[in-house]
């Protein structure tokens, strides 16, 4: 910072333009096209009912809704401000319009950054990273998609045991190293969790949960969500367990 | 499943996904003219697109391995589409997986209906919009929200996040295991590689290994799956 103020005409220059024009411009473009990503993302859902006529019933839609919200809702408004002050305000539009941030754009701002010699959290910073999360989506997009049309035809000319194997055996997997991940930081919490949660699926396998409206899925979900939440909440406050230091 | 992976299908996300490299493009050149104004050089701004193009080839490489087990499952239109915008394997699986259950399906049963397969597209469409929408409107006021959070509490975030992702993917992976040995040590084992990448991971201080760690989980716990369906067979 002191090499900028030193340089004291150059700078007061470049953060007016970045303060009056750069930002605004921004703040109005990353509003509109989020938004109408918004609409867009209905594209394969709309088809599926509209030309294949396939209309799942909305308490379902609205079943799947809830236990995704209540798994997922606190990361909507968490992950954004906690990826801000790395992302600044451009890449917060951009990563969070084109996903997979932890594992790919903070990683291509961060090294971008490094390599053009700005400091995190700077206007010019926040430039670099601009453009490096936008090089990063030309790159993966593409990829993406020549792969997966790639991998799809694959995928048809396999054997059937093997793609019994890839419909069976990937899931689990990435469910169990998922779980992993998070756990190593809260072994205390993923045990928790884990009996919680075995109780309750043998307790709705065996029909013990019939006794509630509809199809009982929903309490397993909730139990095994907020009930792990609860006793890790009170686990913190009994100071059993604590957060890492670089979350 | 011919649908999954239609003409039709693969038409209906191009909308979405030329929003998002719209979206770059737009950023991309106002970044670059009045980043040369502030007083970027244009080596500056040439090595910072050049980082950011290379530094995502071997992650989206890493997402492409992760991808298999959408394609699988929901086939490949949709599964561009969900990594290309919004999402990542780990939440467009479980959002999947969420959305087929409700007919008291697992992700990647034999014969799951369309009406399943349609649930879990909604499923991954709706859950995917909040964070659209909170990037959209709560980006110019991220200032003030982070200081409001700032309380005291702030210690607290990271725990009930995590528990709350523990707790949700306990759930899932107890469907698994109670599903059949072989579901059950592909979750075992998919675990397991994971631990000992990111262990090696930080010893080293290594940020490929954890790129790649999902990716080499997946397929080893794949083959896990296999081998023990082919020894032991399926179920219990």
């Amino acid at each position: 910072m002191s090499e900028q103020s030193a340089a004291a005409d150059g700078s007061d220059a470049g953060s007016d333009v970045y303060q009056d024009s750069f930002i605004p411009y921004i703040n109005t473009w990353g509003r509109r096209t989020n938004l109408l990503a918004v609409l867009l993302s209905l594209g394969p859902a709309v088809v599926l009912l509209t030309v294949f006529d396939i209309v799942p019933p909305s308490q379902a839609v609205i079943g799947a809704f809830v236990s995704v919200a209540a798994t997922f809702g606190i990361f909507w408004v968490v992950e954004p401000i906690s990826y801000y002050p790395v992302l600044g305000i451009p890449g917060t539009y951009m990563a969070f319009l084109s996903g997979n941030i932890s594992n790919l754009r903070l990683p291509c701002a961060a090294a971008a950054q490094e390599s053009a010699d700005v400091q995190t959290g700077t206007p010019q910073g926040s430039i670099i990273s601009t453009i490096a999360i936008g090089a990063s989506i030309v790159v993966n997009t593409t990829l993406l998609g020549v792969g997966a049309f790639a991998l799809v035809s694959a995928f048809q000319a396999m054997p059937e045991l093997w793609q019994n194997a890839l419909e069976s055996y990937l899931v689990p997997a990435v469910f169990g190293a998922i779980f992993a991940q998070f756990g190593r930081d809260y072994p205390k919490v993923a045990a928790v969790g884990f009996v919680l949660a075995l109780a309750m699926t043998l307790l709705l396998e065996q029909g013990l949960l019939n006794f509630l409206p509809g199809y009982p899925l929903y309490v397993v979900i909730i139990v095994s969500v907020f009930g792990t939440i609860l006793i890790a909440r009170w686990m913190w406050e009994q100071g059993m367990i604590e957060a890492p230091d670089d979350s | 499943m011919d649908i999954a992976n239609s003409r039709w299908l693969w038409l209906s996300t191009l909308p979405v996904v030329s929003v998002v490299l719209l979206q770059a493009a737009i950023f991309l050149r106002r970044a670059w003219n009045d980043g040369k104004e502030m007083g970027l050089s244009d080596d500056q701004l040439r090595s910072g697109f050049k980082t950011g193009f290379i530094s995502a080839i071997g992650p989206a490489v890493a997402v492409l391995v992760g991808m298999l087990a959408l394609i699988a499952t929901v086939g490949g239109p949709v599964a561009w589409m969900r990594l290309s915008v919004i999402g990542s394997v780990a939440f467009e699986l479980p959002a999947a997986e969420l959305g087929v259950s409700q007919f008291g399906y697992g992700l990647g049963d034999e014969g799951i209906t369309e009406t399943a397969y349609a649930t879990a597209v909604w499923s991954m469409t709706l859950g995917g919009t909040g964070w659209l929408l909170v990037s959209a409107l709560g980006t110019p006021h991220m200032e003030k929200a982070r200081q409001k959070l700032g309380n005291g509490k702030e210690k607290l975030i990271p725990i009930i996040s995590s528990a709350a992702m523990l707790g949700a993917f306990a759930y899932f992976l107890t469907g698994e295991v109670t599903t059949g040995t072989p579901e059950a040590g592909s979750v075992a084992v998919g675990g397991l590689v994971m631990l000992v990448l990111l262990r090696i991971a930080d010893e080293r201080d290594l940020q490929w290994i954890r790129e790649w760690a999902l990716g080499v989980a997946m397929i080893v716990g794949l083959f896990v799956g296999v081998a023990l369906q082919v020894t032991v067979g399926g179920g219990w």
